[in-house]
């Protein structure tokens, strides 16, 4: 059983809604991947720094999730392959559509090569297998980005012009 | 308690026994360090969840690697990368070194090395699945905050 500071949408059966009554002091996180085990590691990680953590292994109930509960999250850690989804448009809808940072993790070095080169300081991103302090270190840079809100705006202007879609 | 003591020993040994025999890799201690009073079952729960998202991913590269005439080495490596992936969340050493075995065989299109990997890697599968659930079986009865001593 989960304790209630953390809600999880699963794919395979029945989607519980366990939404706590309160928002509780403590930054959202949402967590995104496919691979269960993954998905159980770094809520487990994370629930260690007292965040709130809602876990989330499709794409589609992430968006919805976001959506419906603006204001609730302040940060997105998703993998960026997950079947049937193009994970770079997804992660790019929640930069830039609902404004939230993203750290994005990949088992996979060649990808976040690639990431790196096409979006340079806009994302955050961790290799899996991932290490709890790997996860301190990011978060404090999150934040430092999401205090910095305005020059974020103005970096990732010059970005968008580098990168049209 | 000299019960406990026994089945505290033997669960050492068990443990000791999968990494010496290669089965499990630093990743898998990493998991047992996250392990605590809040998650008490923490090892054995991520476990499960890997043997279970793995068990769909292996019936897909069985039926991928059917098709031995026409087999497509694009699909089977893509698979085989997202299964040692997920291997690697859990340090499964083993199955790691087969995938990886199994996308050379792949890259260099040898189908036949393919199969014969693949059924090596079933095979390891299915032991550290089976060394697994005893290994927890023990730990659950030699107590709930005793998963092991990590002698170095």
């Amino acid at each position: 059983m989960l304790p209630s500071s953390a809600a999880s949408y699963g794919s395979s059966s029945q989607v519980d809604m366990m939404v706590p009554e309160q928002f509780p002091v403590g930054l959202g996180v949402l967590v995104v991947d496919d691979d269960s085990s993954c998905l159980r590691i770094l809520e487990t990680m994370l629930r260690r720094y007292l965040y709130n953590i809602t876990t989330c292994s499709q794409a589609t109930t992430a968006l919805n999730l976001l959506r419906k509960k603006k204001g609730y999250f302040d940060v997105v850690i998703s993998d960026i392959h997950m079947p049937n989804v193009d994970g770079y448009k997804f992660l790019e809808h929640i930069r830039l559509e609902i404004n939230l940072p993203v750290i994005i993790i990949s088992f996979d070095e060649r990808v976040i090569v690639v990431m790196k080169g096409i979006h340079h300081e806009a994302y955050d991103y961790l290799i899996k297998p991932i290490r709890e302090d790997e996860l301190k270190n990011i978060w404090q840079h999150v934040i430092r980005k999401k205090w910095n809100g305005n020059k974020e705006i103005e970096h990732s202007g010059s970005f968008e012009d580098n990168n049209r879609r | 308690m000299e019960r406990n003591q026994q089945l505290r020993r033997q669960l050492a040994a068990m443990r000791q026994s999968l990494f010496d025999q290669g089965y499990l890799d630093e990743q898998f201690i990493q998991l047992e360090e996250l392990q605590d009073d809040a998650n008490p079952n923490f090892v054995e729960e991520v476990v499960t969840l890997y043997y279970r998202d793995s068990a769909r991913l292996l019936s897909s590269i069985e039926q991928a690697l059917e098709k031995s005439n026409t087999l497509d080495f694009n699909k089977l490596d893509t698979y085989m990368h997202q299964f040692k992936g997920s291997s690697s969340s859990i340090g499964a050493k083993k199955l790691k070194a087969e995938c990886t075995q199994i996308r050379e065989y792949c890259k260099a299109g040898n189908g036949d090395g393919c199969v014969k990997t693949f059924q090596q890697l079933k095979r390891d599968y299915a032991t550290l699945k089976k060394k697994l659930e005893s290994y927890f079986q023990v730990a659950r009865q030699a107590g709930p905050k005793e998963i092991a001593s990590r002698s170095k």
